[in-house]
């Protein structure tokens, strides 16, 4: 779908994004990094605002500026908390799908259809300008959804969401991907996106840091142990197993809780694999496991400060 | 038309229409109406001309300052409020070509200033002549030339719109620096302002031809040919300029940028 082949832009003096190369397809990528790291002005380029100032970004095989051909196939929910305040939430999704060439009956189903699914009904004839930012953010969504576009381009889709909200639009992609959408997911925030994707674009100082599946990124980590937190009431008898397997770097005891460990090694894929063997051989009884380095907060700052 | 030319249609003249802007527009649309009722109060009974009244301050007040002014606010703020409320990035992301988006609502602009100015131009009439005699004016043919008038500076202010980051300003810079006095120069100046051509086409009192006593009023090259020529020019070159630079051009909110 989204093809990108160094693709630089500059904004004047300023680099917004740095000699990017990647391929998105179906399925829900997130694209990671923190704020001012470039994850906007990438969602521009692939949103046919902004030209790249070297390199190409094609969308659907062609150039996506200004290109409706290529916009009909995109649904972009933008970061920017500003909307039409004195529409409603109806008015404004009615005239964006017009604008996306919908009319008659199927711009009033697909109108209902939209906001429905963002559950946004109950509100839609109040004006945007009363929304909160929960409102605002689940009115966006609902323009991008409207004309059903086959790629969705979400920038901090969640920002500004109650933690129910979350988990509604969290499930409202995942069931979109599901249908065979491709999604692109911006955020700064790294637990938000764990819920939706392992598949991640990691954005820093305007430059790709890594990209792909966020457990194999991890196990490409050499240089950063992966830990595993593991809570058993015989403790130091499993480290003491632990120990004799060839890839475990160290096993550290809690002197405050002596009801857990935590093991650091280089190959977590044998670990997992051994691991049930080493308890079922010995009759441990594994209380909790736990691996703090399986998430992305961790792999974001591995390779950002590692 | 589709039904998305419509809707950026319909939310363009609201957006116009809008309080903060109704109530100077207002101001304006009432400003020769008043001047000349002031004026038949001070000026003793029988030396009121009301034709005479009426030209002049159609010409100067009418024409050569509510239109300019009213095309120049409309016309600049056709991108520049969706620039400044972030919101035309929902407009550049939808499928529909950009020269269509900018058209719906330079449409809107236009009618918005063509209706204030004749609205201006009818109080004004009927501030000079009552409610008899209108056949003395030449209204049809100002409410014409307004509308011409609106389209040509309309245009203009889109141009500057679609290509400066503060438009309204060198807007009335434009307003107050060059058609405020340009027309009123002598010699080939005036050929520069845009005002002296509608003049020609659209002549009250004075202005219509060059007199022994002031030559320089209107210069024999300015004829109704040639303001036809420059009118008709100035609306095709800057409108389609318009249209292509929104086209071609990016647009990303400042903030956001």
């Amino acid at each position: 779908m989204i093809h990108l082949e160094h693709a630089s832009r500059w904004y004047g003096q300023v680099i917004g994004v740095n000699d990017v190369t990647c391929h998105l397809s179906s399925g829900i990528t997130a694209l990671l990094g923190p704020n001012g790291a470039g994850k906007s002005t990438l969602l521009k380029l692939i949103t046919g605002q902004l030209r790249p100032t070297t390199g190409s970004v094609l969308v659907f095989g062609e150039k996506p500026f200004a290109k409706a051909r290529v916009l009909r196939r995109i649904g972009y929910c933008p970061e920017v908390e500003s909307s039409y305040d004195d529409l409603t939430g109806r008015q404004f999704v009615t005239m964006l799908a017009a604008m996306a060439g919908l009319a008659g009956r199927l711009l009033r189903k697909q109108v209902e259809e939209a906001i429905g699914r963002v559950g946004m009904a109950p509100n839609a004839d109040r004006k945007i300008g009363g929304y909160s930012m929960g409102m605002r953010q689940r009115i966006k969504l609902a323009q991008a959804l409207v004309h059903e576009p086959e790629l969705l381009i979400l920038d901090e889709p969640l920002s500004g969401l109650d933690p129910l909200g979350r988990r509604e639009v969290t499930q409202l992609l995942v069931d979109l991907a599901r249908a065979g959408r491709g999604i692109v997911v911006s955020s700064h925030i790294l637990h938000e996106v764990e819920q939706l994707t392992h598949t991640i674009l990691l954005m820093h100082r305007n430059r790709l840091l890594a990209q792909g599946d966020i457990r194999q990124i991890r196990a490409l980590i050499d240089a950063h142990p992966h830990r595993i937190a593991i809570a058993t009431r015989q403790a130091r008898a499993l480290a003491k197993e632990l120990l004799d397997l060839p890839y475990v770097l160290s096993v550290r005891l809690d002197s405050t809780d002596e009801a857990s460990l935590e093991v650091e090694t280089r190959s977590p894929e044998q670990f997992y694999a051994q691991f049930p063997d080493v308890v079922c051989t010995h009759g441990f009884v594994i209380d909790g496991f736990d691996s703090p380095d399986n998430n992305l907060e961790a792999v974001f700052g591995y390779l950002v400060d590692g | 038309m589709t039904m998305g030319d419509l809707y950026l249609f319909g939310k363009a003249l609201r957006d116009l229409v809008q309080a903060r802007k109704l109530v100077p527009v207002i101001g304006l649309v009432l400003l020769p109406l008043a001047v000349a009722l002031i004026w038949r109060s001070l000026v003793p009974v029988g030396k009121f001309v009301p034709t005479q009244v009426y030209d002049q301050l159609a010409r100067s007040l009418v024409f050569g300052f509510l239109l300019v002014l009213l095309a120049c606010v409309f016309g600049t703020s056709v991108v520049s409020q969706e620039m400044e409320q972030q919101t035309i990035v929902y407009l550049l992301t939808r499928p529909m070509p950009r020269w269509r988006i900018l058209l719906s609502k330079f449409v809107a602009a236009l009618l918005a200033t063509a209706l204030a100015a004749g609205l201006a131009s009818l109080l004004l009439a009927l501030g000079t002549q009552g409610l008899h005699h209108w056949g003395q004016l030449p209204l049809t043919r100002d409410l014409l030339f307004l509308a011409l008038g609106s389209l040509a500076y309309g245009g203009l202010f889109l141009l500057l719109g679609t290509v400066l980051q503060r438009p309204l300003l060198f807007g009335l810079l434009y307003v107050f620096g060059i058609e405020s006095w340009l027309p009123n120069l002598p010699g080939s100046f005036k050929m520069l302002s845009l005002m002296a051509y509608l003049w020609v086409l659209a002549p009250h009192g004075r202005a219509t031809a060059p007199t022994p006593a002031n030559p320089f009023l209107v210069t024999a090259a300015l004829t109704p040919a040639l303001a036809w020529r420059v009118v008709v020019g100035v609306i095709v070159i800057s409108v389609a300029g318009a249209l292509i630079a929104f086209s071609t051009r990016e647009y990303v909110p400042r903030q956001d940028a």
